[in-house]
């Protein structure tokens, strides 16, 4: 680099102040180890700048001196730099600051802490919505099904070609009381025998078909249930109502006839 | 470079970890030292920090010196300088807390204290001399920041610094001549 340029540019006196890039101080090193005069104007510049530096010196507190003389021996190499003021007395500002800081991560926090709270019982309310939601769900599911069956039972019942038999208690059960469906277009019988009085666990009723003469079983009549489908049996004169022994019988049992009705 | 014999002593005892080399080299180069990172920083409290601090990085880093680049006081004064911007530039307030309007008449108020003003030679430059090098030097600004600040062509800036130099060199001499002259006269 041209001398002249390096003068007129001011580069010793950048150099000396550490403005320079890397790349710069590499070439101001290289030159002014290779040109004396410029070597001695820059030697004189430095000369200048200490002096000016000395002739503005202030002598800093000895607490300085005792706290790098403390760091350097405590710590050796590679010491911390360890704050020696003490308390800054007239460090309103940076206080300042450091308590607006303060305060804006307390608010933070603070503001942090009630949203986590707030998203906690959300999240609760969330789950005991969902909860409830499958319980309705699970309850409206059954009362369709529930309303599926009674409204399929109420339309076998409620139709023109069935026919409703009353079937009354004999002088065993006086009180006892069973309506048979009867359809014989679709040749389907349903019976409620929630009217029978409850029997002892081993024993049942059971409902029988007449046919000329022969009895002709129809299936079990459990009293817990409100409408029990049994077999359509052609031809059938009655219908006959018999005690048996529970998963009942092959044959009637006639002295235990207690209901009977004609077709 | 030329370089101060007891400078040189004292670094080759630092280099071979002599701790009173560094207390030694403090003692005579911390006040030149902390006049320009208190003129810097303009609070006491962290300039004896930056002070400590800035010894701390001559010792750890004293093998890293080379006198052949430039003086002690020229390779310290530069640690002096970056550990006192860094500082600075760490400290700078992300919201702005102050009336930026008033930042100017701030800042001459804090010059005219006692510590910040200019002393020796230089405060009998021109004004304008006098605050190109307090720009450069005390405030740690770089040629292209300072030339802003003085509201001049940076071609301009350069001339500044140079013919403040220029002077500073002129009335030293004068000065050492007097004090000659005022030593012969005196004497004979």
């Amino acid at each position: 680099m041209d001398k002249k340029k390096i003068l007129e540019d001011g580069l010793l006196e950048q150099y000396l102040l550490g403005e320079l890039s890397d790349e710069q101080e590499i070439l101001i090193q290289k030159v002014l180890k290779e040109d004396a005069d410029l070597r001695t104007i820059f030697e004189g510049l430095e000369e200048e700048f200490e002096k000016i530096a000395f002739e503005n010196a202030i002598l800093p507190p000895d607490s300085v001196k005792k706290a790098l003389r403390k760091a350097i021996e405590t710590s050796g190499e590679n010491t911390k730099v360890r704050d020696i003021s003490g308390p800054k007395k007239n460090d309103t500002f940076n206080t300042g600051r450091l308590a607006v800081a303060a305060s804006f991560a307390a608010i933070f926090a603070l503001s942090s802490f009630w949203l986590y709270n707030r998203w906690q019982t959300a999240e609760d309310n969330l789950r005991t919505l969902q909860e409830q939601t499958i319980a309705l769900q699970d309850r409206l599911s059954n009362l369709e099904q529930t309303f599926e069956v009674t409204n399929k039972r109420f339309q076998t019942i409620n139709n023109r070609n069935v026919i409703p038999l009353l079937l009354k208690g004999n002088r065993i059960f006086p009180e006892s009381r069973a309506v048979a469906y009867v359809n014989h277009t679709t040749k389907s019988v349903m019976v409620n025998a929630q009217g029978l009085p409850p029997l002892e666990k081993e024993k049942t009723y059971q409902m029988w078909a007449d046919v000329d003469g022969v009895m002709i079983n129809m299936g079990l009549l459990p009293t817990d249930t409100d409408l029990i489908p049994l077999k359509y049996i052609d031809r059938a004169e009655s219908f006959n109502i018999t005690i048996e022994p529970a998963g009942g019988n092959d044959h009637p049992t006639v002295e235990n006839l207690i209901s009977n009705v004609l077709l | 470079m030329a370089a101060d014999l007891k400078d040189t002593e004292f670094i080759n005892q630092l280099v071979n970890g002599d701790k009173n080399a560094l207390y030694l080299l403090y003692d005579k180069y911390s006040a030149a030292l902390y006049g320009v990172i208190l003129r810097m920083c303009r609070e006491e409290d962290l300039a004896k920090d930056l002070l400590q601090e800035s010894f701390i990085k001559i010792w750890q880093n004293i093998g890293s010196y080379d006198a052949e680049k430039g003086k002690f006081y020229t390779w310290a004064y530069r640690i002096a300088k970056n550990t006192t911007l860094n500082e600075l530039r760490k400290s700078t307030p992300l919201i702005q807390t102050e009336d930026l309007s008033v930042y100017e008449n701030k800042n001459a108020d804090l010059e005219e204290t006692d510590y910040t003003a200019l002393k020796g030679i230089l405060s009998d430059l021109e004004p304008h001399h006098q605050q190109a090098i307090d720009l450069v030097y005390f405030k740690g600004q770089t040629h292209r920041e300072a030339h802003k600040v003085m509201n001049v062509p940076l071609g301009s800036f350069k001339s500044y610094i140079r013919q403040a130099l220029m002077k500073l060199r002129e009335r030293r001499s004068e000065l050492s001549l007097l004090i000659l002259l005022i030593e012969v006269f005196g004497n004979g």
